[in-house]
């Protein structure tokens, strides 16, 4: 419903007023969209940016470490995603109820997802280490053989995935939460009486009514997944053998330690489709969004 | 009420259910406080204890000068300025941005609005990693104030980034969809301009929508790492999170310092966490719901 004619000083007024955020949009946003996707057709390296053509995604289809920085993302993002998901749901379904202790334990869930990746990348570090480390302390005491940890190859990314997890587990849960306490609870008498058990109702009638909840979870842990890189940089810097390093931190190693700008923005571009691949997804779906 | 009826009339296998639920929460609950309880055990523990064999769950003998040791380690002052002034600029300025664009978007009928607004959206979802280096290379060139290395490593070129964030637009335009329009035809009635109406009807109503994103916003600032990574090096822009890092880059690790300065740096986050709770959470959801 829109008016046949828009005042003028209506039209002016809300360009005056838009001004300054669009000020900022266009050049911390739009602008450097443009430029990534310009770079990442040149050979940018901070002095000199000449026009190579595809040159850099063809290198990136041929580049072992970023292939391996695809995959561990990949890995990284659907065993955080399911997990996040399942134990998301869990915890909201408990904790969606009434009794003592509950606002204590929400916000126990909840806590890790307000401190910073920094704190928490330095918590699990202490806790992972192999000399003095809080784990190892465990398993050597009830007799175990201690782990290596963040320095075992195979071991590595499944411990950077358990920090992504416990640090997200409380937004979900949040979500997931809140999608509960919109469910008619007329449905769930009808289903008593109809006598569904608890874990029946929660199947039946808790799980398909938060459908569009649900996807948006998926959607935003997937892609919060696809950015990691803080994790990465301060525990890992990728190693061992490069069975830790992600996406984005192959652009920050190739764009601000070795300079290749523009390979590092074709990595760039490769996350942003990805990203935005997922998002639209996610926009489809939520029809109430405009 | 309908509940507690409920309750008295509880099937077995409910029973049985209820007893898994709580094993799971239990566990949960383990797994969440046992990182942050093992954070405050190690900050006041000797390096002796630390590295000792067996594991213990609370200090014998709490030593509370790893804190002064700590913060003694590096200039704290100074990162904490650093970080507290990037946050409350950030706070400040994209507030007020964001909000009086959210008004637009919400309450102005102009050409383009639709087109422009999706745009916007659009642009929310394009991941700063991916403008990373544009951006820096941007800041790098734009010398006009002298230096060869334009605005990086300066407090501008640190904070302008922060402020372009677009989330709060939603949030704001959100908020203001539900005031009712009625408001803005009053306002013109008595012949304030559109500028006017915002400042002197909406901006005063809109202490809950505020609250939310500040907290959201200071989180996010306060918390933020690979920005200042990128764009500043020295100690003299250094920010609270960055500091951090650096007790790991030292040849030992001192872990009872490391971890007294992980939970001093995280202190204003709990503070704002625990008594700003409800708007923290709603802020989460209203970005959630409908955005």
């Amino acid at each position: 419903m829109q008016p046949a004619r828009y005042r003028a000083q209506d039209t002016r007024a809300a360009w005056l007023m838009l001004s300054p955020f669009l000020v900022f949009f266009v050049l911390f946003i739009a602008y450097p969209m443009v430029m990534s996707l310009y770079y990442s057709f040149t050979d940018y390296n901070l002095n000199t940016a000449n026009f190579v053509g595809v040159r850099n995604y063809v290198r990136l289809t041929r580049d072992p470490v970023f292939g391996m920085a695809f995959q561990n993302t990949c890995v990284y993002a659907l065993i955080s995603v399911s997990m996040l998901f399942v134990l998301g749901f869990l915890t909201a379904a408990v904790l969606n109820r009434s009794f003592r202790g509950v606002a204590g334990l929400r916000m126990l869930m909840l806590y890790p997802y307000a401190t910073s990746m920094t704190a928490v990348s330095m918590i699990f570090l202490m806790l992972f280490d192999v000399n003095s480390g809080v784990l190892n302390k465990i398993l050597r005491g009830i007799g175990a053989q201690p782990s290596n940890w963040l320095f075992d190859p195979g071991l590595a990314l499944y411990c950077l995935i358990f920090v992504n997890v416990w640090k997200n587990i409380g937004y979900c849960m949040l979500i997931y939460l809140s999608g509960m306490q919109t469910i008619d609870p007329a449905l769930y008498e009808a289903a008593t009486v109809d006598g569904a058990g608890e874990g029946a109702r929660l199947i039946h009638i808790t799980l398909p009514m938060l459908r569009p909840v649900a996807l948006f979870v998926l959607i935003t842990t997937m892609v919060d997944a696809f950015k990691t890189f803080e994790q990465v940089q301060i525990m890992t810097r990728g190693d061992p053998l490069y069975t830790t390093t992600t996406i984005v931190h192959q652009i920050y190693q190739q764009g601000f330690s070795d300079f290749r700008m523009g390979y590092a923005s074709a990595m760039a571009v490769v996350l942003l489709v990805v990203v935005m691949a997922f998002s639209a997804v996610g926009l489809r779906s939520n029809p109430s969004h405009v | 009420m309908y509940n507690d009826r409920k309750q008295s009339a509880i099937r077995p296998d409910d029973r049985a259910f209820r007893w898994v639920q709580r094993v799971f929460m239990l566990l949960m609950a383990l797994l969440m406080a046992g990182p942050l309880v093992m954070m405050i055990t190690v900050s006041l523990q000797t390096m002796p204890e630390i590295y000792a064999a067996e594991f213990t769950l609370l200090p014998k003998d709490p030593q509370w000068g790893n804190y002064t040791a700590a913060m003694n380690n590096g200039n704290w002052p100074l990162y904490f300025k650093n970080s507290a002034i990037v946050s409350a600029i950030t706070l400040v300025a994209s507030l007020f941005i964001n909000a009086m664009a959210g008004y637009v978007f919400a309450r102005i009928q102009f050409r383009f609005r639709q087109a422009l607004f999706m745009v916007v959206l659009i642009g929310m979802m394009i991941p700063p990693q991916v403008t990373l280096i544009p951006v820096f290379t941007m800041l790098r060139s734009f010398t006009l104030f002298g230096g060869r290395t334009g605005l990086v490593n300066t407090y501008w070129g640190l904070v302008l980034p922060y402020i372009a964030g677009s989330f709060g637009v939603f949030l704001c335009r959100q908020y203001y969809l539900t005031f009712p329009v009625e408001l803005d035809d009053a306002a013109r009635m008595d012949g304030c301009s559109r500028f006017q109406a915002f400042r002197h009807i909406y901006l005063p109503l809109s202490g809950p929508v505020f609250a939310s994103l500040a907290v959201l916003k200071f989180a996010g600032t306060w918390n933020e790492y690979t920005w200042p990574l990128v764009v500043t090096s020295g100690e003299r822009l250094k920010t609270v999170q960055l500091a951090l890092t650096a007790f790991r880059n030292e040849g030992e690790i001192f872990w009872n310092q490391l971890m007294a300065a992980t939970l001093v740096v995280e202190i204003p986050i709990y503070i704002v966490f625990l008594f700003a709770q409800k708007h923290f959470v709603k802020g989460l959801l209203m970005g959630s719901v409908k955005a």
